[in-house]
């Protein structure tokens, strides 16, 4: 009988590889890789970038529009600016950069006390290579969901891009992918690609938007549509694609309270190209296979303060961990990991966290949070939780639980599902939650009746 | 230019190609003539993969012979041709004692049809056969020959080694009549061409011709004059999931008198397959339906209630070619036109039967008079190109060591390196399309779906065939994925 035989790696012993030993290797040189690094190389640790593609950068390079640095550098830049930032930086340093390369496997060895060594195996066009590290930070970024994950019925023809594709030949290739566009998806790369299409002859017939409201940034929904004159249809959305070899028309279709498709509201609408902007997912594949627990709801790996996933040693940051709604937030996050992944790395983890044995709470969402994270409390200090909600709202709080116990209630505001919250959980609050001697505490945002 | 060939082959579907390698033994030319510009784009194209054991057609039945008997040659072909194949054994689940009682039944019609080892088998020995399978089920059907293969890749692999030992290959050469000289058609006397066929790739002339188009069968038939077939477009939607850390054993619902059922599978690449719908819609409709993905998902969820089917990496739809009136396989000499040999109504188990299909295709020729006269030079092995996602570390190293570009890596969600994208259009017959080097290679294949590394391929193909980007093709004619630069771009 003839055995199946799985594609995994290969990790036996192959003498000619050659290893090369760093403090922290950073997996991915986009902004989280990038800033992630700089901080642990800040903190005195050796560090390896190891980065796919010949450049450093990730997807900002070919995110040509301005938005980004509002936050980080106090002022307005494009994609390419943004990281050119960092590049600059890093180059002025003696991070070592592996381009050109890509992980094929992290071997973290027989999970011991202090030893452990990561081992990260790579190959590039030269040849395999490994690179060691006290500590490995993850920082792959995310992709895009496609036609498939959300089930468009209909044919198959040429045509259909993600929009992350669609600007890549056109911001990068300067390729022209259609004429006449269909945007499905309000997120922030169909608000950005409604603009850019059209700014390159590209006739935009519509934004369609599966929920009530848009998924983009307001400004986003302004500047790109508004602007623009671009109709934005909401609680509508793309119920079969028509065309047998490129994309002819869609038909779209309106939605009801379930998102379930109403039958006689079909509408057919002639276009040669439709471009999906349907959400983002952490590309978590080697952190699997790596062993490190992912949280169903981010799809990224569940983290504790020091943004440490369950395999000791490894860090995540950026998309890979959970999708973000801005560059510079990317960028803060990150230079935590770097920080944490080098304290780590040079004195075996004290201090990183400062993980009492006393101290291990999980967070879990409630109401509209949509998650949590972090998943995981280790120590009892100023804690930054982030959270999306999963609807607008014009009035909810966010509340700390404990069991029955309400330990924290913030402030009535409205929040909105495109931006990533951040609410820092102050370290009395934990100290709280362990003295009724809870495993968990609950992050519920709730609507409030208004008056 | 008017090319003559002792037998053409009309259809390079997993038939047609399997018939050309069976044939290819033989001193006689042979061409393969397709309407598609690639391999399998017909009904191979949508398909599971699975090699079903052939323990559900009705005994006596073609079919019945050429399933059990093509199972039995996968091992042999995938030796020989260098194709990935797993012989996992299945199981056809039961919920309750009606459904004990049919697969019992099935068991001996199995029996009858000379499928080898088959027993009924309870809840402990399915939970250790497969501990993934429904707990609910109360017994089921064990089949050890079941396996699974890449359908695409065992036509190409068939259609490569037929044309490296001396088989044409007309691509984009729809037959748009086929004009028939009057004789006996028994290949006897002068042996001039009887069949004239004509396509806009030019015409082509024969003495024998193979009626293996699938869908397109009945209109073959029609056009050289022969057996008028009516066919039912017997659509069904697919859904692969994305891979598994260990491939699923092919796990089978009790079947229904139109199909098999919603099944769930493993396949070689270690994704998850969900296969298939069966419903009559109109000819050529390859569309998927929401109401028949859903039904996938859930029939799936039966059988493996642990399946993650949020982790749909591709859906798509196919027409099985289905004679109407019977629901068996026509693989003969054509009862009006002698010299013409159908293989017509290739529906499920096409894909099974292949090997068998070609076997028995050449005995109908051999009986029909047809001189097949062994050549010295027939190769039957065709080596698989590099895979370098399943390549050893060792192995890996020395390609890269080779060629840098082996250590490129385009496709990242299957790890494709430019070097095997490359080899994958300059085999012969090479990658002409996007969707060709995906089929060929699995660049594009993975979770994200080309949205990463379709534009590499795009400027890989644009190189290699010496042509613009917007001639690149998705798939077949008019499936263009860039209009061309934007403007003021030179």
């Amino acid at each position: 009988m003839e055995e199946f035989k799985s594609s995994a790696i290969d990790c036996g012993v192959v003498e000619a590889v050659q290893t090369q030993a760093f403090d922290v290797v950073v997996i991915g040189g986009g902004p989280a890789g990038m800033a992630a690094a700089l901080a642990a190389h800040k903190a005195g640790a050796r560090v390896a970038i190891v980065e796919r593609e010949q450049h450093l950068g990730g997807i900002l390079r070919q995110c040509i529009h301005p938005g980004f640095g509002l936050s980080h550098f106090k002022q307005e830049l494009t994609g390419p600016e943004y990281a050119q930032r960092f590049i600059d930086q890093v180059r002025a340093t003696d991070i070592t950069l592996f381009l050109d390369c890509m992980v094929i496997g992290i071997d973290s060895g027989e999970p011991t006390e202090d030893a452990a060594v990561h081992t990260v195996t790579l190959m590039s066009p030269a040849s395999m290579l490994r690179l060691t590290g006290r500590a490995v930070i993850l920082a792959m970024g995310c992709r895009e969901r496609t036609r498939s994950e959300i089930k468009i019925p209909g044919s198959r023809p040429a045509g259909v891009f993600t929009a992350g594709l669609a600007q890549r030949y056109i911001n990068i290739e300067n390729l022209k992918p259609g004429s006449r566009a269909v945007i499905l998806g309000s997120g922030d790369i169909g608000l950005i690609m409604a603009r850019r299409c059209t700014l390159e002859g590209i006739s935009v017939e519509g934004v369609y938007e599966l929920m009530p409201y848009a998924n983009g940034l307001r400004r986003n929904v302004k500047n790109c549509l508004d602007d623009f004159g671009i109709p934005l249809h909401l609680s509508t959305t793309v119920t079969r694609v028509i065309g047998h070899d490129r994309v002819e028309a869609v038909e779209v279709s309106r939605v009801d309270e379930h998102l379930a498709p109403i039958a006689g509201t079909e509408r057919i609408v002639p276009c040669d190209t439709l471009l999906l902007s349907v959400g983002l997912i952490p590309e978590n594949e080697l952190s699997v296979a790596a062993g490190v627990e992912l949280d169903p709801r981010t799809r990224g790996a569940v983290v504790d303060q020091s943004l440490q996933t369950g395999v000791s040693g490894i860090f995540a940051c950026g998309n890979v961990l959970h999708v973000h709604d801005l560059a510079d937030n990317v960028t803060t996050e990150s230079e935590r990991a770097g920080a944490a992944a080098a304290a780590w790395a040079l004195d075996g983890g004290a201090g990183v966290g400062a993980t009492g044995p006393g101290c291990q709470l999980t967070v879990s969402p409630a109401g509209i949070a949509g998650y949590a994270l972090l998943g995981r409390i280790t120590a009892v200090a100023l804690t930054k939780l982030n959270f999306r909600v999963r609807r607008p709202v014009d009035a909810a709080r966010v509340r700390i639980l404990a069991g029955d116990e309400e330990l924290f209630a913030g402030k009535v505001r409205p929040f909105k599902p495109s931006v990533m919250e951040s609410f820092p959980l102050p370290a009395k609050v934990i100290q709280r939650a362990l003295d009724l001697g809870v495993s968990e505490i609950v992050l519920s945002v709730d609507p409030v009746e208004e008056a | 230019m008017t090319e003559t060939f002792d037998i053409v082959i009309v259809g390079a579907g997993i038939t047609g190609c399997a018939i050309a390698r069976q044939l290819a033994r033989y001193d006689l030319s042979i061409c393969v003539v397709e309407a598609a510009n690639d391999i399998a784009l017909g009904a191979s194209k949508a398909n599971g993969g699975l090699v079903h054991a052939g323990y559900d057609p009705a005994p006596g039945t073609v079919k019945a012979q050429v399933n059990a008997r093509g199972c039995e040659l996968y091992g042999t072909w995938a030796q020989e041709l260098g194709f990935l194949f797993c012989r996992t054994g299945s199981m056809v689940l039961g919920f309750n004692d009606e459904d004990g009682a049919q697969l019992e039944q099935l068991r001996c019609n199995g029996l009858a049809n000379g499928v080898p080892e088959l027993s009924i088998v309870g809840p402990d020995r399915i939970h250790e056969l497969e501990p993934r399978a429904s707990a609910d089920a109360t017994c089921a059907l064990w089949c050890p020959s079941t396996g699974f293969v890449d359908p695409f890749e065992v036509a190409i692999a068939a259609l490569e080694n037929a044309v490296a030992n001396g088989v044409t290959f007309m691509r984009s050469a729809p037959v748009e009549a086929i004009e028939v000289a009057p004789g006996a058609g028994d290949g006897s006397g002068d042996g001039t061409a009887r069949f004239t066929l004509v396509t806009p790739t030019g015409d082509v002339r024969c003495r024998y011709l193979i009626n293996a188009a699938g869908n397109g069968a009945a209109n073959i038939s029609h056009m050289a004059g022969a057996e008028e077939f009516q066919m039912v477009w017997r659509q069904g939607n697919i859904v692969v999931l994305d891979k598994e850390p260990r491939a699923l054993m092919p796990l089978y619902p009790v079947p229904t008198p139109v199909s098999k059922g919603v099944i769930v599978t493993g396949t070689v690449h270690g994704n998850t397959v969900i296969t298939a719908t069966a419903a009559v819609r109109d000819p050529g409709d390859t569309q998927t339906y929401a109401g028949d993905v859903n039904a996938l998902l859930t029939g799936a969820r039966k059988l493996v209630p642990d399946l993650d089917t949020r982790r749909v990496v591709s859906a798509f739809a196919g027409g099985r070619p289905v004679i109407q009136g019977t629901n068996d396989f026509f693989i003969g000499q054509s009862a009006v036109v002698p010299g013409l040999f159908q293989a017509a109504g290739i529906q499920s188990p096409g894909v099974a039967s292949a090997p068998a299909i070609a076997e028995r295709m050449e005995q109908v020729m051999r009986d029909a008079g047809v001189v097949l006269r062994e050549r010295d030079d027939w190769n039957p092995i065709r080596r698989a190109p590099d895979d370098f996602d399943r390549a050893p570390l060792a192995r890996k190293e020395e390609l890269i060591e080779s060629d840098p570009a082996w250590g490129q890596i385009v496709c990242r969600c299957e790890t494709v390196p430019e070097a095997e994208i490359v080899a994958a259009i300059r085999r012969q017959p090479g990658a002409v399309s996007v969707e060709g080097v995906k089929r060929r290679c699995r660049a594009g294949m993975g979770r994200c779906q080309s949205g990463f590394c379709q534009s590499r391929v795009v400027a890989i193909l644009t190189r290699e065939l010496g042509c613009n980007p917007s001639e690149v093709l998705l798939e077949d004619a008019g499936s263009w994925l860039v209009e061309g630069p934007l403007k003021g771009v030179r």
